[in-house]
């Protein structure tokens, strides 16, 4: 039996994917054409063969229960452990809202007690890597830690996106500091967790701490617990912003890309859509992309990635973007360096994402900054009407929201943000 | 329960070589991430049919693998479901199905265990999208004891089918199994709808004289001679039974076709298959690619024309596929040639081999009938060494490896 049964926190609102993640959690983004972010830590728990797995959701989480389900595409609907969707609830002790990932396991602190298994697994819904979990877990079993975390080395330029560690001798952790200014060190958190059961249990029941890598990790090391760190050198992306989300989607594009999906030693199971091959017509053209079953392009696709079903007509132009499902582009459209979410319509000769201008975003100027043009969900682009860059479309906006405009400057936001 | 299922797989479908020499023929793939036999399944399950005997005899591994316990087709249920129902022993000795028919017979009590109104008997060999339910309740209105599916069909073929002869009623007067001169072009598509009753007590009174092993050629007939109501329900639709490489060539290419007459990517209609757990296809800047279905999971590098791509094909840089069909997990080398082939799962094909370079018309000598349009067919696991050429209408029969070939050409019309 597996020594540890995993838990996967994907319950937070994460405001920096913008559209993508007004209208769903983002373990439940899609990604790399047919998968969603969440499958690849639930492909990394069964390909571990860690078969006990809990899903911690809140906010959004209508698209990713229809995701899970009953966890088939993992060989997850088992009898005994399988996957189970852990929801926010009311009466007893911990019933409330989950205010933080630390105290959303603590709400679930009667799940983790009558588990057999003597180990934790405390994982996020939303990175994307292929890890195997085994030697993790071997590795904090044999030093007899209370708490093992998963650490790399990141950019010198974006530690103050991380929690920053340093190992001492034996590779015990001395020093954290969450998300620092300036790091002397590069060496960062994954927030990937494996914890002594007892003791995690031990440490949430007696305290109020909201997040394991704020106040978890700092409150046990300043304690005198055995924490030690696993460096571990394998591909590793959290796709916090959009720009991080458009990069590890442009890097499947590569020869040998990074992120190796096609290797059947490590399968990532996603709930596939019942779909044909790809069709390509007679002028199609298309060069360096991503191409999902379901999909018909009967025009110009250069360095893409397109989920199943997506149209793209005679004529119609897609450079540089990642369209989501059911994503319609009509004769004559343009489509460059955009994210469009699914069920979007592009009308005819409509360009999106154009011109030189790349003015920030009015109300993400620190997120939406690099010239990417973001369509929300359902939304429909009237024929004809240019849009610039950094434009944000919120999900379900309508031609006549766009009324006579002949054009959307770079930079502006239109429709409503449906967040909250 | 009002309709139950029975799928005719047993047949050895030869005519199609290579293709069915290892696989029964409903599990051939088809349109590159299907098989034949998804199509009837997925008739059954988007018809409300959701108890399916399969019926198994030569070769049936790879159909067994591939319904396995029917979890695509939601047919994994507790009451129902699919069955596969391959020959059996009992104490009175052993049997494997003589035809149709019989196979059907010998598997009655499974039937009656279900005790359906009516018996749909369907072929796992055709590729089509038809609701039964209208069909079922004609039969119902007609108090039909049969009811068989028909069709028009270019009267210069009718003479491949079983072509009935109708009276304004829609019952069938007459019915000649493959004529020599045909009435009528209505023909049979192989899809009855039986009363249970009567289903049971015709099958049972087969003898020496009188069998009862073949639905065309015994049952039908039979039914016709001793009176009872068999009514034709006219289909209007796509319907084609694949039964030779020809065809089954010119099938799959027609659905590169702008717009099809099998229309693959309604959403009201799906059909359903086991998909492999693949990711997107990949086409790398050096591609290209135009008038083809890819699936998931295939890496293109050189140029595609006008084929039909199942998952987890390569094809290496500047290597040139045209008017081909490519199943599951080819390797197809740098500058290699393929020009009207139908490839098989798992070959690899060497650099710079070219095939289906020659003349066509020659056909081949081994199986003239069956491979003469200029289309070479290539087994599956075959290892074809690096800078072979192969003509038209070759015959490359499966695991065969660098020393069955010769060492430069394959000519036209040759078996290796």
């Amino acid at each position: 039996m597996a020594q540890a049964f995993a838990m996967i926190m994907a319950g937070g609102a994460s405001e920096y994917l913008s559209v993508l993640t007004e209208i769903r959690a983002e373990p439940a983004v899609p990604f790399g054409g047919k998968f969603r972010l969440v499958d690849f830590t639930l492909s990394n728990c069964v390909n571990s063969e860690i078969y006990n797995v809990a899903v911690l959701t809140q906010y959004r989480p209508r698209s990713l229960n229809d995701h899970i389900g009953i966890g088939k595409p993992w060989d997850l609907d088992r009898a005994s452990g399988g996957v189970r969707l852990l929801q926010p609830y009311r009466g007893g002790k911990y019933g409330d809202w989950q205010k933080g990932s630390a105290d959303a396991v603590r709400r679930n602190l009667d799940f983790v007690t009558s588990q057999s298994e003597d180990h934790v697994l405390i994982l996020s819904g939303k990175h994307i890597y292929l890890m195997d979990y085994r030697p993790f877990i071997e590795h904090h079993i044999l030093r007899d830690a209370d708490l093992t975390v998963a650490v790399r080395r990141v950019s010198p330029y974006e530690t103050h996106r991380f929690g920053i560690v340093d190992l001492g001798p034996e590779g015990r952790v001395v020093d954290f500091t969450e998300k620092p200014k300036r790091a002397p060190r590069n060496l960062a958190s994954m927030g990937i967790y494996v914890f002594k059961k007892e003791v995690l249990v031990a440490v949430l029941e007696g305290s109020d701490y909201v997040d394991f890598g704020r106040h978890v990790l700092p409150a046990m090391l300043a304690d005198g617990r055995r924490v030690h760190g696993y460096v571990y050198p394998g591909y590793w992306a959290d796709v916090s912003t959009i720009q991080a989300y458009w990069e590890a989607n442009m890097g499947l594009l590569a020869e040998e890309p990074a992120l190796d999906l096609y290797d059947p030693e490590w399968v990532v199971h996603t709930r596939s859509q019942e779909r044909a091959p790809v069709k390509l017509g007679e002028k199609a053209d298309v060069d360096g992309n991503l191409l999902s079953n379901g999909c018909r392009i009967d025009g110009v696709v250069e360095r893409s990635v397109l989920s199943p079903g997506v149209y793209v007509a005679p004529g119609a132009v897609v450079r540089d973007s990642i369209l989501l499902n059911d994503t319609v582009i009509e004769t004559g459209a343009v489509v460059d360096r955009c994210i469009v979410d699914k069920e979007v319509v592009v009308g005819k000769g409509a360009r999106v994402g154009h011109g030189e201008n790349n003015r920030p975003n009015k109300d993400l100027p620190h997120r939406l900054n690099t010239g990417l043009t973001l369509i929300g969900k359902g939304s429909t682009i009237p024929p004809a009407l240019t849009i610039g860059r950094n434009v944000v479309v919120h999900p379900f906006t309508q031609a006549e929201v766009f009324g006579e405009r002949k054009r959307i400057i770079s930079g502006q936001s239109v429709g409503q943000d449906i967040r909250w | 329960m009002r309709t139950l299922a029975m799928i005719l797989a047993g047949g050895a479908g030869t005519r199609l070589t290579v293709l069915s020499e290892k696989r029964a023929k409903p599990a051939v793939p088809f349109a590159g991430k299907f098989r034949i036999i998804d199509f009837t399944l997925s008739n059954c399950v988007n018809s409300g049919i959701y108890t399916v005997g399969v019926l198994t005899q030569y070769r049936p591994h790879s159909l067994n693998e591939h319904i396995g316990i029917g979890k695509p087709w939601d047919l994994d249920r507790a009451r129902g479901g699919v069955r596969l129902l391959q020959p059996y022993q009992e104490q009175r000795g052993q049997r494997w199905y003589r035809g149709t028919a019989d196979a059907v017979f010998q598997n009655l009590d499974f039937i009656l265990g279900h005790d359906p109104e009516n018996v749909l008997v369907l072929s796992g060999d055709h590729i089509y999208k038809m609701d039964y339910t209208p069909m079922v309740d004609y039969h119902q209105e007609k108090g039909a004891d049969l009811t068989i599916a028909v069709m028009p069909v270019p009267l210069e073929e009718a003479h491949r089918f079983g072509i009935m002869e109708v009276d304004e009623d829609g019952r069938i007067v007459h019915f000649a199994e493959k004529p020599k001169e045909p009435k009528s072009n209505l023909a049979s598509m192989g899809i009855y709808v039986f009363n249970t009753k009567m289903l049971a007590k015709r099958l049972s009174e087969g003898s020496e004289e009188s069998p009862r092993e073949d639905f065309g050629k015994h049952v039908i007939p039979a039914m016709l001679g001793l009176g009872d109501g068999v009514f034709a329900y006219r289909f209007q639709g796509y319907w084609v039974d694949v039964g030779t490489i020809d065809s089954y060539w010119a099938t799959n290419l027609e659905l590169t076709k702008p717009e099809p007459a099998l229309d693959l990517y309604s959403r009201d209609w799906p059909i359903h298959t086991r998909s492999q757990e693949r990711p997107s296809a990949k086409f790398t800047p050096q591609s290209k690619v135009t008038s083809s279905l890819i699936s998931n999971g295939c890496v293109v590098r050189g140029l595609v024309h006008n084929s039909v791509l199942s998952p987890g094909v390569y094809v290496s840089p500047g290597a040139v596929i045209k008017d081909s069909v490519i199943m599951n997990d080819t390797w197809i080398g740098p500058g290699a040639l393929v020009e009207r082939a139908v490839v098989d799962k798992q070959v690899v094909i060497g650099a710079g081999v070219e095939i289906g370079q020659g003349d066509p018309s020659k056909p081949n000598e081994a199986m003239p009938d069956r491979l003469f349009s200029g289309i070479t067919v290539i087994g599956k696991g075959a290892y074809i060494p690096d800078g072979l050429r192969i003509g038209c209408n070759v015959l490359i029969n499966s695991d065969r490896t660098e020393s069955d070939f010769p060492p430069d050409e394959v000519k036209d019309g040759q078996t290796i």
